[in-house]
């Protein structure tokens, strides 16, 4: 089983294939060869990645590629489809991706040694997250991006990295102490402030970015995490009940002070007030799905361009609409799939670290994948932030990689128990 | 110990984001599965109108086979009759929506018959880029030569088969382009003549004398007169609380039976058999000639406007008796009315869409003739039809007589709060073996007699000679 293992990478690239195939034929791509040594090249890292990746690891790693893939496959075919001039740009980004998912699962041992230095992680999280206030650049309605010359980037996307870094490093080492009940205020019970200092400044830095750089997706994902990943060490409720306080006293008063804050509520409680205003891509966005229906209008025969941004933000919607309910849930599933890897290979590793580690790279993932599908379906409150690996954005193709290699690097057998 | 416990929380995590998971999913398929058609066929979701812009609309036929609408090429619409068929065909464009047969029959040009669009890559193997023709009814030349012999009165014309319930014609002026609707839509809803109106079919108009002839089948009906009697025309009748009835143009028809009476137009007979009848047999009346009940097709109508008989006094039930009041109809009900004494008392379903074709030929859809109302016996349906023939010989229908073709026929001069009488001609003529029924109304123009009387036979003379 093991040393056949690329024979799974057969299914997305199949995805691939058959995505371009029909592009073809429907003259969607037509006049434009370009791309063709682009998908050679991906092709050929991707099975050769996978060969590479076989050894040494436990069977959890050998369906993570693949499964990135698969996520990459629908994610370059619907980019093809929806934005043809950014498909040979997120091929690249998908070649660069694999490149540094290669060098982290390669020189994790090395990475490893980082982890010793939890504060520096902190402070590079901080300043990643802060820097947008000092040189940034409002993009589709956010402050949360850095342009330098051509290239634009999302620091958001690498703090991501560097959180999941710092809360593993920080809680594996000062569980013991947060553990420690020592005050208790009413129904919690809290250790001293400047154990907890650490928390409470993320959860700070969260409901800021949510204010100041109208990033309301990453400021959900932020918080998310370091709540999880602050059970996952301590299993104390209180720091969950005393987040969620956090969590409401800033949404209430972000909302009272802060009209974009209304806004998005205001259109996520009745989007049918406004439908062409304010709601409308949300209103659009529940009309693909509604369209899609079952089995969907066939790939390339919706009409997912009445969504603004439909290739970023709202490619879950274009996909529903094409592929159906059959489509959507299938994705789905496999973020399920591929979160529920991620725990197994935390249920396997030794120490606590790495633990916690995996843990919150499989969360942080689920959280992202889930914040988006449900915004995007008016489950919850509409939060722009990208799909891991399918949305266009090279930042976060580029982060999203990073964060599996941690997962890959983690399955090695030395670290595990099995 | 402490990592037992780790990974204990890690999975209490990991079943709370399975609940999550599983909340969304379930989510997800009540927005797909049972909120899908709702989402999907709400007026919002211009979704529905992208996929009919990529189909090659179908033609409208008329009976045969000439094209009324066709599209070249995916977008455009062309009419090649323009305005004289233009209450026909209707009109389609982007922004300002559709009309007549591009409405009804919307769904039959575009093909969808079935709504696959929703059945992923297997759809595709069934929709087609092309839609269905829909052949019509209509005959180019009957509505050609009605337009044209309207002139530029304002008004309708209506030609049905008495014996199908076939509508040869619908003829509506002032009329508009369909070809450069949406350059001319706004100049289009400010005329005070309202071109958009179809006045065949959507006109109320006082009906006046024309009415007479089912007042005469129903007086005969309900045995309120016999062919025998002898009404006496002063020239005014005294309805009682100071109200006198006086006959148009201050006319004296003396002593005069039914038959002389309709021929003649008498108010004063008619006003009489009206009052004798009272409101409840004039209401079973109107109910039996089906002027409450809908067509229920294709075709697009405004509802007769009947008065509340129970509350009318004896002023006004004399004046439903010659057609005014407050009472309000179409052409179209009156070429009705027309067809049923020309079809032995038989109101066929009046029909405008004869076939569905499909691009390969194929005939999907086919119109299935059928009576709509038996409205009076066959014996009394042709006494009346042999009065209304009386009518265009030697009553004031006269300007419609044609030699060596039977023609029949009832004028109508009716009065209206809008200026000048409303001119009525319907009836009916034998025309190559058909049973032609129809009802001309020329809005303001004066007495049926002499405006809309020549107008039928301007119509059937040229009809014959085609």
């Amino acid at each position: 089983m093991r040393n056949k293992s690329w024979l799974l990478m057969f299914f997305p690239m199949g995805i691939l294939f058959l995505g371009i195939g029909t592009l073809i034929l429907k003259k969607n791509l037509i006049g434009n060869s370009e791309f063709l040594p682009w998908v050679a090249a991906v092709v050929v890292s991707a099975f050769c990645l996978q060969v590479f990746l076989q050894r040494k690891r436990n069977l959890l790693a050998i369906w993570i590629f693949p499964l990135v893939i698969y996520f990459s496959s629908i994610g370059l075919v619907m980019i093809a489809r929806l934005k043809p001039e950014l498909f040979i740009p997120q091929l690249r980004w998908l070649l660069i991706g694999m490149a540094v998912f290669l060098l982290v699962v390669k020189y994790a041992d090395r990475l490893q040694e980082f982890l010793s230095y939890q504060y520096i992680l902190g402070l590079c999280c901080l300043i990643l997250l802060c820097s947008p206030f000092l040189f940034g650049t409002e993009i589709g309605g956010s402050r949360n991006w850095i342009v330098f010359g051509p290239f634009q980037m999302q620091p958001s996307e690498f703090g991501k990295i560097f959180i999941v870094l710092f809360l593993a490093a920080y809680l594996s080492e000062h569980k013991n102490v947060l553990t420690l009940p020592s005050k208790r205020f009413v129904f919690l019970y809290l250790p001293p402030l400047r154990f907890i200092a650490p928390l409470l400044c993320i959860w700070g830095i969260a409901i800021l970015m949510f204010v100041l750089q109208k990033d309301l997706g990453s400021a959900l994902l932020f918080f998310g995490i370091a709540v999880f990943m602050t059970y996952m060490a301590t299993g104390s409720r209180s720091y969950v009940f005393l987040a969620l306080a956090f969590f409401i006293i800033g949404a209430v008063v972000s909302y009272f002070l802060f009209g974009h804050v209304r806004v998005r509520f205001a259109v996520w409680l009745n989007p049918w007030a406004d439908p062409n205003g304010q709601a409308y891509q949300v209103v659009q966005s529940l009309f693909a799905f509604g369209t899609g229906g079952i089995w969907g209008t066939g790939f390339a025969h919706g009409h997912p361009f009445f969504i603004p941004e439909v290739h970023t933000d709202f490619i879950f919607s274009a996909i529903a609409e094409e592929f159906g309910l059959v489509g959507s849930m299938t994705i789905i599933l496999a973020y399920f799939i591929f979160f529920y890897l991620g725990i197994r290979i935390a249920m396997n590793c030794k120490r606590d670290i790495h633990i916690l580690l995996a843990a919150g790279c499989a969360t942080i993932f689920f959280l992202q994948s889930f914040i988006i599908i449900a915004g995007v379906t008016k489950f919850l409150p509409m939060t722009g932030i990208t799909l891991p690996f399918i949305s266009y954005g090279g930042s976060s193709m580029v982060s999203s990689f990073i964060l599996a290699g941690f997962l890959v690097a983690l399955s090695k057998k030395e670290n595990t128990g099995g | 110990m402490v990592k037992r416990s780790i990974k204990k929380y890690v999975w209490h995590s990991t079943v709370f984001l399975f609940g999550c998971f599983c909340c969304l999913l379930i989510y997800i398929i009540y927005l797909q599965v049972i909120k899908a058609d709702d989402l999907a066929s709400n007026p919002l979701n211009q979704r529905t109108t992208a996929v009919e812009a990529d189909i090659l609309r179908g033609s409208i036929l008329d009976a045969k086979g000439r094209k009324l609408a066709f599209s070249s090429q995916v977008g455009s619409r062309s009419y090649p009759m323009g305005a004289s068929m233009a209450p026909v065909t209707g009109y389609i464009g982007e922004k300002i929506g559709n009309a007549g047969v591009e409405s009804f029959a919307n769904r039959q040009l575009l093909g969808l018959t079935e709504n696959l669009s929703r059945l992923g890559p297997i759809a595709q193997l069934f929709v087609s880029d092309k839609g269905n023709d829909v052949k019509l009814t209509i005959d180019a030349d009957v509505q050609q030569t009605a337009y044209k012999a309207l002139e530029n009165h304002r008004g309708a014309v209506v030609v049905l088969d008495a014996q199908t319930g076939a509508v040869l014609a619908m003829v509506s002026r002032p009329s508009y382009d369909p070809n450069d609707i949406e350059a001319d839509w706004e100049t289009l809803n400010k005329q005070t003549d309202s071109p958009l109106l179809n006045r065949a079919s959507q006109g109320l108009y006082p009906p006046g004398s024309t009415l007479k002839v089912m007042i005469a089948d129903a007086a005969l009906k309900e045995q309120v007169t016999d062919l025998q009697e002898v009404f006496n025309c002063t020239g005014h009748l005294d309805l009682g609380g100071g109200y006198i009835l006086q006959e148009s143009h201050g006319a004296v028809h003396g002593k005069v039976n039914l038959e002389q009476a309709l021929t003649e137009s008498c108010n004063i007979t008619f006003a009489t058999l009206a009052m004798r009848m009272g409101a409840t047999k004039l209401d079973n009346t109107f109910e039996r000639y089906g002027f409450r009940k809908k067509l229920g097709n294709e075709i697009i109508e405004s509802m007769p406007h009947l008065p509340e008989f129970s509350k009318l006094n004896q002023g006004d039930i004399a004046q439903v008796g010659i057609g005014q009041s407050e009472l309000l109809v179409t052409p179209l009900r009156m070429a009705m009315l027309a067809a049923a004494f020309a079809n032995h008392g038989v109101i066929m379903q009046p029909y405008l869409m004869d076939e569905v074709i499909t691009p390969g030929g194929i005939i999907i859809e086919k119109n299935q003739q059928r009576q709509w109302l038996q409205v009076t016996s066959p014996e009394q349906a042709g006494l009346v039809d042999a009065f209304m023939e009386k009518v265009v010989l030697q009553g004031t229908g006269t300007a419609a007589r044609i030699s060596g073709i039977r023609v029949t026929g009832k004028t109508g001069t009716a009065e209206n709060s809008g200026g000048d009488d409303h001119a009525w001609f319907i009836g009916s003529a034998d025309v190559r073996g058909r049973k032609l029924a129809f009802a001309i109304l020329m809005e303001n123009s004066g007495g049926g007699g002499t405006e809309a009387a020549p107008i039928a036979k301007k119509i059937i003379v040229d009809l014959l000679e085609k």
